[in-house]
């Protein structure tokens, strides 16, 4: 059935239904209460308003008062089931009625329209938004992938067109190594966020994982990047399971990791501690470095900050590390927080335990 | 000695030519395949002793591959995957390959894991009594005579499950071992293998009595989704 089909059948019941009720309403009216005329034509006149308020266009609020002026004159006014054309008045009563009708179905459907344009003006604005944070985030991937690629591209060129000692010549490789494994680990978290499903109930994968053993993973991954970073971590004594999608989680420590060790520009070891929460289990990932404004910390997730205006240091930013942990961490109904310390930064995100 | 023959699997000019640059500079010989059915052919032809098989092929799936070849010849395989994709390196070992490596790979990884099958596929041809030797790495030492483990010469104590884990780990050196074989080894070809809760409980705390800081273990490592791993015995070097 078609979507005007319906509407249709909607309007015709609205209209027989309030049609039979007001009639019975009346005659109930005419005998137990007498000489009650007035009331009577009350009686159709609220009918007819909720009609003409409740259907589509004109035509069932028209018939609606044709019928209630020709069960008035047939009823309720003497003569008694005859139809009277001749009564004193009769026209004025259907005019009235006419013009009751021909307003309450002018507001009604201009109401219906406005509401219809109001409800396609915010759904052009949501999807421009939509649009814009898109078109934000491609902009940051791709301001953040273009940095790296230029430096590699540039590197490569020096060492094409210049005579280098073997000392330059294993910088600009270091260069270009350290670039390619940066531009590596932010495709595969790209790529990782495609596991996160959008508009759907269960957005993630879960499965029951023991929370050290995705740590111990984190770390050694991190180790493998990171070779000179130092991390302390500490972990309750007991046994903690948590649902999670492990690749995805495994992913945020990481970033956490990598961006107190990058950007705190600090050889302290990097504090990783995990506690278990009632309700939920907590990880902390703290650096003891030289931490973040307080205005780029509350913008640090949108995925457009840079803890330094530091050119040199730009491509390593934060931006979309943050912003993937964030994604990640709302698709598992958990909360991720930055807090500025006394000396550094910490980050704690928390996920839910089953059952909560 | 002879070189041993690797034979890689690989669509990818650059990384194959980056494999095979690497395995001629440490002495070994290979061959080169860039679709499955040429490495089909290639390995019953010329009998690679190690085979590296890329998954992502554009003529054949690599699984089929791993299938079809494990129905004459029981050659190492080592297999490159992405590392997203879990699935897809349990369904490679459930099928016969050695082991996995993850692309992007260190040359040292890649070498470190083509010793680690070889030796493995040496030790069942040759009947050697590496099974009788004790394993040992860092400190850690498995006697599997005596079914003693001890760290820095002082006895720890295991169950006897959690010691017929560990064992199984350490004789699999270097190699992941997935959860479902870990769990038919250990409790028979009818246990609930996609049930692997009690292995992983077991695992916790075998990690408690022989690592310092099991979220930072020195021995056994985790493979999210696939399996264990144990640090290669120093005795194979």
């Amino acid at each position: 059935m078609t979507h005007k089909q319906t509407d249709q059948h909607h309007s015709l019941f609205v209209m027989i239904s309030s049609a039979i009720i007001s009639t019975i309403l009346a005659f109930l009216l005419f005998h137990y209460v007498p000489s009650s005329s007035a009331n009577i034509a009350l009686v159709y006149i609220l009918a007819l308003i909720l009609t003409a308020h409740y259907t589509n266009g004109y035509l069932y609020g028209i018939i609606f008062s044709l019928f209630s002026v020709i069960c008035v004159n047939f009823f309720f006014t003497r003569p008694y089931f005859e139809l009277n054309f001749t009564l004193t008045g009769y026209p004025i009563t259907f005019i009235i009625m006419f013009s009751i009708t021909l307003l309450t179905s002018t507001t009604t459907s201009h109401t219906k329209i406005q509401a219809k344009l109001l409800a396609e003006r915010e759904e052009i604005v949501s999807r421009a938004e939509k649009e814009k944070m898109r078109a934000n985030l491609l902009r940051a991937i791709s301001h953040d992938l273009r940095t790296p690629l230029t430096s590699i591209i540039g590197e490569t060129n020096a060492y094409f067109e210049q005579d280098m000692s073997n000392s330059q010549k294993e910088e600009v490789v270091h260069k270009v190594n350290d670039d390619a494994i940066w531009l590596l680990h932010m495709v595969e978290n790209l790529l990782l966020v495609t596991r996160i499903q959008e508009n759907e109930k269960a957005k993630v994968n879960k499965s029951t994982e023991i929370v050290e053993e995705i740590v111990s993973e984190a770390i050694y991954r991190f180790k493998q990047r990171q070779p000179d970073a130092k991390v302390n971590v500490s972990i309750p004594d007991h046994y903690i399971e948590l649902p999670m999608d492990p690749l995805l989680i495994e992913q945020v420590i990481i970033n956490l990791l990598d961006n107190a060790y990058i950007h705190s520009k600090s050889n302290k070891p990097i504090d990783l501690k995990i506690i278990d929460e009632n309700t939920s289990v907590s990880f902390h990932v703290r650096d003891y470095g030289i931490g973040i404004e307080p205005e780029l910390l509350s913008s640090a997730f949108d995925g457009l900050s840079s803890r330094s205006s530091d050119v040199s240091d730009a491509h390593r930013g934060m931006g979309i590390g943050l912003s993937i942990c964030k994604t990640i961490i709302e698709a598992h109904d958990g909360t991720i927080i930055g807090k500025n310390r006394v000396a550094g930064v910490e980050f704690i995100f928390q996920l839910p335990k089953e059952d909560y | 000695m002879s070189k041993y023959t690797v034979l890689i699997i690989e669509d990818e000019q650059h990384i194959l030519d980056l494999i095979n640059g690497i395995l001629i500079s440490h002495d070994y010989k290979t061959i080169q395949a860039k679709t499955g059915k040429q490495g089909i052919s290639l390995i019953s032809s010329m009998c690679p002793d190690l085979i590296l098989l890329d998954l992502g092929l554009p003529d054949m799936d690599g699984l089929s591959i791993i299938s079809e070849v494990r129905k004459w010849t029981s050659n190492p395989i080592i297999v490159v995957t992405a590392r997203t994709n879990e699935e897809e390196k349990v369904n490679a070992l459930d099928l016969g390959a050695d082991d996995y490596i993850t692309k992007p790979f260190g040359t040292q990884e890649l070498l470190a894991r083509i010793r680690t099958s070889l030796r493995h596929s040496n030790r069942l041809n040759t009947d050697s009594q590496l099974y009788s030797r004790p394993y040992r790495c860092d400190g850690l030492v498995i006697d599997f005579k005596r079914r003693s483990v001890t760290i820095n010469d002082k006895d720890v104590h295991l169950t006897p499950i959690e010691y017929k884990i560990l064992a199984y780990l350490a004789q699999n050196s270097g190699r992941v071992v997935t959860h479902a074989s870990l769990m038919t080894h250990i409790w028979g070809p009818f246990s609930e293998t996609d049930n692997n809760k009690i292995l992983r409980v077991n695992m916790v705390n075998i990690r408690r009595k022989i690592e310092q800081n099991p979220a930072d273990p020195k021995y056994i490592f985790t493979e999210v989704g696939v399996g264990y791993r144990i640090k290669e015995d120093v005795n194979m070097e």
